[in-house]
């Protein structure tokens, strides 16, 4: 059994992919204390159709680790585009997940092959994606967060 | 003990007949005092027709007794004064506030005494209806958890105990006391009992004993209250038998309790601890989880006594030193000459409890081998994975005590500190101060920066559901009760973690099922001390024992549950996300099994439906914070209150 971990977590590190680490260590946002990512949305064509876009969005469990609306969870993206770029970037980018088995369950972001994800079902994921916008208002705007603060600076004991 | 004779026939007797006698039961209700209980089962054979099978039929006296169609005798036994009174007695002189129970038959006799003797009756302890013994046990969890001490909880024999294991297991894995008693009615349900009924349970109890006279099991209890509290903490068990319950013990005292001996460092390190704090340039104190309350109070006393800066584990779970105290933080110079590690990894001196693997190593005799429990058999080591984290490398464990040895370092520091020490003290102290202060306020002001993200989006986010709470407890004394790990850990970042049980930490074991339940027993230490306690309740957990919703209402519990309502067990249905994507089959079916859809539950109606007040499903944020200003106000008139919250899945 040994050996068959140890064969396994080899192929795992030979395997040219992005890491495990890559796919599931980083921070989203509203954890830690990051900065609310503030790249601007991508102007690249969009070519699906993003009402049924929406529908694959939770189907396919997006939302698991995007938040209902990208901006939440553990791997948010609105506003930290990165690999959503373009529509040719986002379907790279899923058919190259990782796709080894892992020996311990991960969140890490899945493997969407296109048997299992067509291309027009990913174009339609994207053009729903990209309708996604920041919801969140500026600091000074949230009465809440600013009182947090306030009370934090009069606590001087 | 004077044990008493035997009724002739048991009620296991009566289970085993099928058919009734009248006669027999007039027979019973004439039956001269002192006599046994001759009117609850006719003697084996006596007065009844063999049924069928060879088994004597019950008397029409059995069946009524059972049926509760008659009250058994008043005449058939003097009893002035019942063992079990005894027993609560002794429950009640050890401080047990709470006993939460669900009823069972092996246990009556406790039962009756817990309600009727003393006065008030019902008071120290008081007894708590629990619907399940899991709720039950896990009550015990939290209150603990909470208050650094023990409540009990009572189980029926056998089935009891099986109903509560998975709690008795969370609890000693994460090290909590938990005081439990069961019964054992060896003459009414045969599968209800057994030979040994500590054994189903050994190998996650830290003790257990079984007595056989009346005198012993006033020992026991004792004897439990004590293994639980000493380190390593855990589960303790004293099995009763319903005879030693109702016996009658009329010259019986109770013996004379002797609280345990705590295992300290010798007077040599004491001296030694005590000097390199002294002499240190920068001492630093990091805190682990201290037992109670009282050793919280030992690790301020001595963290202003040398003006060291701290850290804590307040943040995550209970009994650590006070997060907002001006010396926790990292202080104005974070170049450490001496670290002394308190339940935790220090460099230069690390005083740490035993671990939980020294128990499991007498305890599991059959050799189950949990993880994380038995060295070698997985999971994080012998520590339970407790001791030992911390950045610096660390000083070899001094397996004592911490809070116990605290009382020693601090008499060893006063005794050797000098005015010029003194005096240097008093100036490091002051730039701990201001540095932790503007750390504070910087840390927190990059959280909210990050917490804005999703602010205004639909489901809520979880970082608004806790801030959102925050502003509206901040001034009130707060128990955040369930485990943040599901939930994003908001508070981690926003709130202040000042008393031993601002944040009673995670499941111990991580099974579900935990956070209502240890928030029920955490009400319960909250309920006399005006404090209100916070549930941010996940969905998957409150579906294991939603019943304890009733025991809060019923009991009149100071808490508000808010739920974290992501309708799945989200955790495992990422997990099976990546499944099936790495096996390339899509992830549009890894919903199945770990998604509660299609229904969706609707928690207020549940809510009412157990009596608790409620409101929701809300998904529009601008109108939370409403709706946890009403929930925060039912809470502090001690009503029970749940506000249903649909919410990001994280």
């Amino acid at each position: 059994m040994k050996k068959y971990y140890v064969a396994i977590a080899l192929a795992a590190l030979a395997t040219p992919m992005v890491t495990l680490n890559a796919q599931g260590g980083g921070r989203g946002a509203g954890r830690g204390g990051a900065q609310v990512a503030n790249v601007p949305a991508p102007t690249s064509p969009v070519t699906g159709n993003a009402a049924a876009g929406k529908a694959l969005y939770s189907t396919y469990g997006c939302y698991a680790c995007h938040g209902y609306n990208g901006e939440t969870g553990a791997r948010a993206f609105v506003g930290r585009w990165g690999n959503l770029s373009t529509e040719q970037n986002f379907l790279t980018f899923l058919r190259g997940r990782a796709n080894v088995a892992p020996l311990a369950p991960s969140t890490s972001m899945p493997s969407f092959s296109d048997s299992a994800l067509s291309d027009k079902q990913a174009k339609d994921i994207y053009a729903y994606i990209r309708t996604f916008k920041s919801s969140a208002p500026e600091l000074k705007d949230i009465p809440t967060l600013n009182a947090i603060v306030e009370a934090a600076k009069q606590d001087k004991k | 003990m004077a044990k008493s004779q035997k009724t002739s026939v048991g009620r296991r007797g009566f289970l085993r007949n099928a058919a009734a006698g009248a006669a027999a039961g007039a027979a019973a209700l004439v039956t001269p005092p002192l006599v046994e209980a001759q009117g609850q089962g006719q003697g084996r054979g006596t007065g009844t027709a063999p049924a069928p099978t060879g088994v004597p039929a019950p008397t029409q006296a059995q069946i009524d007794r059972e049926t509760g169609n008659v009250r058994p005798p008043s005449t058939v036994r003097t009893i002035t004064r019942p063992g079990s009174d005894l027993m609560v007695q002794t429950i009640r002189d050890l401080g047990i506030e709470y006993v939460a129970a669900n009823p069972g038959s092996s246990f009556e006799g406790l039962q009756e005494s817990f309600i009727n003797y003393g006065n008030p009756p019902n008071k120290m302890p008081e007894f708590i209806t629990a619907l399940h013994e899991e709720s039950a046990v896990t009550m015990a969890h939290g209150y603990a958890k909470a208050e650094g001490k023990p409540m009990l909880a009572l189980l029926h024999g056998t089935i009891g105990i099986q109903h509560g294991a998975m709690s008795v297991y969370q609890a000693y894995y994460d090290r909590v006391p938990v005081l439990m008693i069961a019964g054992n009615d060896p003459d009414f349900i045969a599968a209800h009992t057994a030979h040994d009924m500590a054994g189903m349970v050994r190998s996650y109890t830290k003790w257990d004993a079984e007595p056989k006279t009346i005198d012993e099991a006033l020992v026991a209890i004792q004897r439990a209250y004590n293994e639980a509290i000493t380190p390593p903490m855990g589960p303790t068990l004293v099995v009763l038998g319903s005879e030693i319950q109702k016996d009658n013990a009329p010259n019986t005292k109770i013996p004379a309790y002797k609280p345990p001996v705590f295992v300290t460092i010798d007077a040599t390190r004491a001296r030694e601890i005590a000097k390199g704090l002294l002499e240190a340039q920068n001492p630093r104190i990091a805190v682990g989880r201290l037992r109670t309350p009282e050793g919280v109070q030992r690790s301020v006393e001595l963290a202003e006594l040398v003006g060291a800066s701290t850290s804590t584990a307040a943040t995550g779970g209970p009994m650590s030193f006070p997060q907002r105290h001006h010396l926790c933080g990292p202080g104005a110079d974070t170049t450490y000459d001496y670290t002394l590690g308190l339940e935790t990894a220090g460099a230069q001196a690390s005083i740490t409890g035993p671990a939980l693997a020294k128990t499991a190593a007498t305890r599991d005799t059959v050799n189950i081998g949990f993880g994380g429990t038995v060295p070698g058999a997985g999971g994080r080591g012998g520590g339970g994975g407790r001791a030992g984290r911390g950045g610096a490398a660390a000083a070899p464990p001094i397996e004592a005590d911490a809070e116990a040895s605290l009382p020693l370092i601090i008499e060893e520091v006063k005794r050797q500190m000098t005015a010029d020490q003194k005096t240097r003290i008093q100036a490091r102290i002051a730039k701990h101060t201001s540095a932790n202060h503007e750390a504070r306020v910087t840390a927190i002001t990059q959280a909210v920066e990050s917490k804005r993200a999703g602010w205004n989006g639909t489901p809520i986010s979880t970082a608004r559901l806790y801030a959102e709470l925050w502003p509206l407890i901040m001034n009130e004394d707060w128990c955040l009760s369930s485990p943040s790990n599901f939930s994003g850990g908001h508070h981690v970042q926003l709130w202040d973690h000042n008393k031993p049980y601002s944040y009673l930490g995670g499941q111990g074991a991580g099974g579900m099922g935990y956070g209502a339940p240890a928030s029920v027993g955490a009400a319960l230490a909250a309920k006399a001390r005006n404090r209100i306690v916070i549930n941010v309740q996940t969905d998957g957990d409150l579906n294991y024992s939603p019943g304890v919703l009733w025991t809060a209402v019923h009991h009149k519990l100071p808490m508000l549950t808010v739920m974290h309502n992501n309708r799945a067990w989200h955790q495992e249905y990422m997990f099976v996300e990546y499944m099936a994507g790495v096996r390339g089959r899509g992830d549009d079916r890894a919903h199945i099994g770990s998604t509660l859809r299609d229904p969706y539950l609707d928690y207020a109606k549940m809510a009412a439906g157990y009596g608790m007040a409620g409101e929701g499903p809300i998904t529009d944020p601008s109108k939370l914070s409403a709706a946890l200003k009403r929930g925060v106000a039912a809470a502090k008139r001690g009503e029970p209150y749940l506000i249903d919250v649909i919410t990001q899945p994280r």
